[in-house]
């Protein structure tokens, strides 16, 4: 994946986009003036420590946020389209999503064939009989034999649902996927599986997709371009490759060197840590979030909140040429 | 940290002034009651100062026979009403008092028993729980009201409906006091001061009741309240059924059976004046009860 | 599968053995037969004789086989008060309490369920609101009280509807119902609310928590990521589930509206079982009690297994769980 995807028109378009908590008499910022865009076929990663606002960014995007939590402001558009005022035309048919923990994602009383002919038979006006033999279909291209389809729910591995719920995901055949730590729940040697798979399928069918992950390896192993999220914040913007070998904001430059590395010669160093926690969402400080854990931090970056450099990175350290780490 | 400090007070803010006005209307109602003597005009219970004249005399208005006025009007007999529902106040607390201390010593005794000895007592008692609680405890008040008084014999079945009563209500109430004190008995038992308690050569009761009794209590308060008016409504239910107090000497209960002859002849007053006080009390000490329950036990709700 | 019914088909026999046993106790124990149906006057001879005859001289545990026995052939002696067998006194009032027994769960049911859906979906309306604190209201009044304010409004006030017994009933030959009639129809209603309305309250605050729980579940949240309805997300998705606790707790309070129609049957003069009990409570009438007893000691164990069979039709989980332990 070498193509300069930022010459295309964008499919998704996120602008400026606030996500509040109102709370009695103080309101409290959980996605602060965000811009993003997702390109058709891209697999985007979504990278940040939880709190950062990751998941927060993907419900938002299909409209799943609820009250006390509200979009304060900004606008997602999709193919030049605004959804902000009415997702619920496109959930499904055009954005669907995934989330963390497969053995609660599916109503343990239907069996997985009822569950994907509800969704088909949603968004395309076919007979029962089409919404199975399309059910029969998905369930094999995601390694499933199409005989189980009246099994229920219970019946499968946390592995298995996972690929349940990709099939249903993919059932109403949209163009955007974000999925939501899609095997953060699984065990470590599924988890390669369910990836590819999921690369595998969206790359035949051209979706995007946008990968929500805290796991560096995950990003690094599956992202065409990362995003990195800091207390709301977009930190640092780029080619997954880019920002994982070149970091040039000092928290991504933390976050991967605290990434455990299977690399013999590492074994006997110390793990890096970056020092401090993420503040709590109604206690984020003045200027750049993350000056009180950074080791360059001057006097400017307490007072004023640095803006998206070159498209790339939101430090002061990147305001003029030169200024690297 | 100060989130929490802030919005517990919130929490208690917002709901106290429910608590303050249902124990304000308690405690006034239990006062009533106690000194009903004294704020009563007459004592409805005195047969000799009863005139059948004064009958059926609407609030405030005089009597057409004898101009006597009273506040809520009289009944039937010719009693006061304010006067006869301040005394039958009284026997509607007194019977749910009763009641409640009843079931309440006899759940937590028998809760303890189940949960410090284990075994087959413990599994008599608690089965016996289980089947009593699937019927419905009006239904096993009402049985053992039926049975006592076959036991009695029937020239003292008069004079002992309230200890009936009583028994009746007692003994249909003290499962969920048993169930929670036992619960709570196998948390303590297990602890090390019941170890060191029995080390020392204390004795199985000396244990249950010194050591392990007063840590199971405050849960034992909030099932208290709410029994007091369960026990309440219970009373007035079984009186209302005519299987309660004698109407010689009337609970709120009573009163409103008495008061639903004279719906369809137009003496609203006999039936609201003592159907808003059972509603009045009974309503105070469920919300009240509530809010204790929420205040000890957040995770109870 | 089998296994289980026949493991709960055990226990519920059990209970009904105990059940039974104090009902035997109070009839044998509670009050003296022999007295009951003599009267004063009898000769000593006499009175030996009926006790033989009564088989009050046998062992005891013969005398609760024989009490047992006699039970299952729906024989309970005859009432002290007039003289009448207590299966004819009970059979001609048991279609009265069953109908309206029946009549306010399903009320309770239907409207409690539908209540509950609506206030959990329509969280902080208005209307929602005064659903919800009335109903606080509603389980503090007792219910004879429900049942006199109902008389007044609409008998006393609005005389609407009757205030008292059963109306007119068509004699099916083994039947008597009140179904078939206007009067009947109309007789029925203010009584079934009354008794239905506390049960009604306890299953919409039930169906409503247990709704709120659903909602917030992954799977609804995926579905609605899926594009589905809200339609399909709570009938398709949130129903089914909330289905169990909602089956327990309805199948007890049936249980409980035939207690509580008792209540509801004194005040409205319903001429059911439950007031034949009170009745029977009042004069000591103990063949009446011990029956009574025994009846809605049956009617309880019924609806428990009945309860406890159906989540084997409902949870697929606990189907093949059971299936496993089977096998």
């Amino acid at each position: 994946m070498t193509i300069d995807r930022t010459m295309i028109e964008p499919l998704l378009e996120i602008k400026n986009l606030s996500v509040s908590l109102k709370k009695r008499d103080n309101i409290s910022v959980a996605v602060d003036d965000l811009s993003l865009n997702l390109y058709p076929g891209e697999i985007l990663g979504l990278v940040g420590e939880s709190g950062a606002g990751k998941s927060m960014t993907g419900s938002a995007i299909l409209g799943l946020i609820e009250s006390p939590l509200y979009i304060s402001a900004g606008t997602i558009s999709l193919q030049g389209r605004s959804i902000i005022e009415a997702p619920e035309n496109i959930r499904g048919s055009q954005i669907s999503m995934i989330f963390q923990d497969p053995l609660v994602s599916l109503n343990p009383l239907k069996t997985i064939g009822e569950q994907l002919i509800k969704t088909i038979k949603t968004h395309f006006n076919i007979s029962k009989a089409e919404a199975l033999d399309r059910s029969k279909k998905l369930l094999s291209d995601v390694g499933i034999d199409p005989e189980r389809i009246e099994a229920y729910p219970h019946t499968f591995s946390g592995g298995m649902r996972q690929r349940v719920v990709i099939a249903l995901a993919l059932a109403p055949e949209p163009s955007v996927i974000i999925a939501d730590e899609p095997t953060t729940a699984l065990d470590v040697s599924v988890q390669a599986q369910i990836l590819n798979l999921l690369k595998q399928l969206c790359t035949e069918r051209g979706t995007s997709i946008i990968l929500i992950t805290h796991d560096m390896g995950v990003i690094s192993e599956t992202t065409d371009r990362v995003a990195v999220l800091y207390s709301g914040r977009l930190v640092e913007i780029g080619k997954t490759s880019d920002v994982l070998q070149r970091p040039q904001h000092p928290y991504t430059a933390g976050l991967v060197a605290s990434t455990p590395n299977i690399d013999p010669s590492s074994f006997d160093k110390k793990l890096f840590q970056i020092p401090g926690a993420m503040p709590d969402i109604d206690d984020v400080p003045d200027g750049c979030a993350f000056h009180p854990r950074c080791e360059h931090a001057r006097d400017k970056c307490q007072k004023h909140r640095p803006p998206l450099f070159d498209a790339r990175v939101s430090c002061w350290l990147s305001e003029k040429p030169g200024g690297t780490l | 940290m100060e989130r929490f400090f802030r919005s517990d007070f919130f929490y208690h803010f917002r709901h106290a002034p429910v608590a303050i006005v249902s124990f304000v209307t308690i405690i006034l109602i239990i006062l009533a009651a106690i000194f009903a003597n004294f704020i009563a005009p007459t004592n409805p219970f005195d047969p000799a100062s009863l005139n059948l004249m004064n009958g059926f005399t609407p609030p405030l208005e005089a009597n057409e026979f004898t101009g006597e006025r009273f506040l809520l009007g009289t009944d039937d007999q010719g009693r006061d009403l304010f006067s006869t529902i301040l005394y039958g106040l009284r026997i509607s607390l007194f019977v749910g008092l009763m009641a409640v201390l009843l079931a309440m010593v006899m759940g937590v005794l028998l809760g303890l028993i189940a949960g410090f000895l284990g075994g087959w007592i413990d599994s008599v008692i608690m089965r016996f729980a289980d089947i009593q609680m699937t019927f419905p405890s009006i239904l096993v008040a009402m049985l053992i009201y039926g049975v006592a008084r076959g036991i009695l014999p029937p020239e003292v079945r008069y004079e002992m409906s309230i200890v009936v009563l009583i028994i009746s209500i007692g003994l249909s109430e003290w499962v969920p006091f048993a169930r929670t004190v036992r619960g709570s008995t196998l948390v303590e038992k297990e602890k090390e001061y019941v170890t060191a308690a029995k080390m020392i050569g204390l004795t199985r009761q000396q244990i249950m009741l010194r050591h392990i009794l007063p840590n199971v209590l405050s849960p034992v308060l909030v099932i208290a309240t709410i029994t007091f008016a369960l026990a309440i409504i219970a009373e007035a239910t079984l009186s209302f059924l005519g299987v309660g107090v004698p109407s010689t000497k009337p609970s709120l209960g009573t009163l409103i059976r008495i008061g639903q002859d004279f719906l369809f002849s137009g003496e609203w007053w006999i039936l609201l004046f003592p159907a808003v006080t059972l509603l009045a009390l009974a309503l105070s000490i469920n919300l009240f009860g509530d809010w204790l329950r929420d205040i000890l036990n957040p995770k109870l709700k | 599968m089998t296994f289980i019914i026949l493991n709960r088909l055990f226990q519920a026999v059990l209970v009904l053995l105990f059940v039974a046993l104090i009902s035997f106790l109070i009839f044998r124990f509670v009050g003296n037969p022999v007295e009951n149906l003599m009267g004063q006057e009898a000769t000593l001879a006499q009175r030996a004789a009926l006790e033989e005859a009564l088989g009050l001289n046998d062992p005891i545990h013969i005398q609760y086989f024989d009490f047992l026995w006699k039970a299952v052939r729906f024989d309970f002696g005859n009432s002290y008060r007039g003289a009448l067998p207590v299966a004819e006194l009970i059979a001609s009032r048991l279609p009265a309490t069953l109908e309206l027994a029946l009549t306010s769960a399903l009320f309770a049911v239907i409207f409690g369920v539908f209540m509950g859906i609506y206030t959990a979906i329509n969280r902080g309306s208005v209307i929602t609101n005064f659903i919800l604190s009335s109903s606080l209201i509603g389980v503090s009044l007792p219910t004879f009280l429900i049942g006199i304010l109902l008389i007044w409004l609409f008998s006393v006030e609005l005389n609407w509807l009757p205030s008292f017994g059963r109306g007119e009933v068509v004699d099916l030959g083994w039947w008597k119902t009140g179904f078939l009639s206007e009067s009947g129809l109309k007789s029925l209603v203010l009584p079934a609310i009354t008794l239905g309305l506390y049960q009604m309250t306890l299953i919409m605050r039930l169906t409503r928590s247990e709704m709120l729980e659903v909602l917030r579940q992954d799977y609804i949240r995926l579905a609605r990521a899926l594009g589905l309805t809200n339609k399909a997300v709570y009938f398709f998705h949130a129903l089914p589930n909330i289905l169990i606790p909602v089956i327990t707790i309805g199948g007890l309070q049936l249980g409980s509206v035939i207690a509580f129609a008792i209540i509801t049957e004194t005040v409205f003069q319903w001429p059911g079982v439950g007031l034949l009990f009170i009745n029977a409570v009042y004069f000591v009438d103990i063949p009446v009690m011990s029956a009574y007893l025994l009846l809605v000691g049956f009617a309880f164990v019924l609806i428990n297994l009945i309860v406890d069979l159906s989540y084997f039709f409902i949870d697929p989980r606990l189907r093949d769980s059971e299936l496993k332990d089977e096998a």
